[in-house]
């Protein structure tokens, strides 16, 4: 019994921790910010798929999305 | 036994999120359009109030304001009123987002800079709102942007809120 008081405690005191920090969805100012994402420039972006599909010679290759195989 | 239980359940009860049928949170935020205006929640008891969390950098709250500003227009602001509180850390973003979408200022816009509001509900998305009551009691939680559908539902509760 006693150990379970004592886990309970220590896992309702690990909530007040600075270890788990979570970004909350109010905070996320930053994160919405354009430079955030992952292709920023979309023009640039677009550049660089052109570049690629030039030296693959293979669309879509250049995301995860597809494999760039050209077998579709 | 039970006097650890009791301790840990009041404990729980007074950190936790207010949640519909808790009273809604006091507040006292200066107004979006003038930082020397400060507005009360207490100045707002008696009449059913929407409020709103919400920040210029959030998607869905740009979506939602349009129909907030319909919404208001149709009730007048002694029964019904839409608390508008923003959370941007910069409050020209959100000054510049409601000259566009709220021109005639009939939201109440608050500013939460410090954002006191999301803090203390805990809010598990964004935008959310709370509807309360005219006793200032929490009546229903809305986590995300509201669409048409929803405000036909919101409408409906207001309806049944100001007892018309």
């Amino acid at each position: 019994m006693k150990t379970i008081i004592i886990v309970l405690i220590a896992l309702y005191m690990s909530a007040c921790s600075q270890k788990l920090v979570r970004v909350m969805p109010y905070e996320k100012e930053y994160f919405a910010q354009e430079k955030m994402s992952l292709s920023p420039i979309a023009e640039q972006s677009e550049q660089e798929g052109h570049v690629f599909l030039i030296r693959e010679a293979s669309a879509g290759g250049n995301s995860s999305f597809q494999g760039g195989c050209g077998c579709r | 036994m039970k006097k650890l239980i009791s301790i840990v359940l009041v404990s729980v009860a007074l950190f936790g999120a207010p949640r519909v049928g808790d009273k809604a949170v006091e507040f006292n935020l200066p107004s979006l359009y003038d930082q020397t205006r400060f507005v009360k929640s207490k100045s707002l008891h008696g009449r059913v109030i929407l409020l709103n969390l919400w920040a210029s950098w959030c998607s869905g709250c740009q979506e939602e304001m349009p129909l907030f500003v319909k919404l208001q227009k149709e009730y007048p602001k002694k029964k019904f009123e839409i608390v508008l509180s923003s959370i941007d850390n910069e409050m020209q973003g959100a000054l510049d987002f409601l000259a566009e979408v709220d021109k005639e200022k009939i939201l109440t816009s608050l500013y939460d800079g410090d954002k006191k509001l999301p803090k203390t509900y805990r809010c598990p998305g964004m935008p959310s709102s709370f509807l309360i009551d005219k006793d200032g009691k929490i009546v229903k939680v809305y986590v995300g942007s509201l669409d048409e559908q929803a405000m036909k539902e919101l409408k409906e509760k207001i309806k049944v809120l100001l007892g018309s």
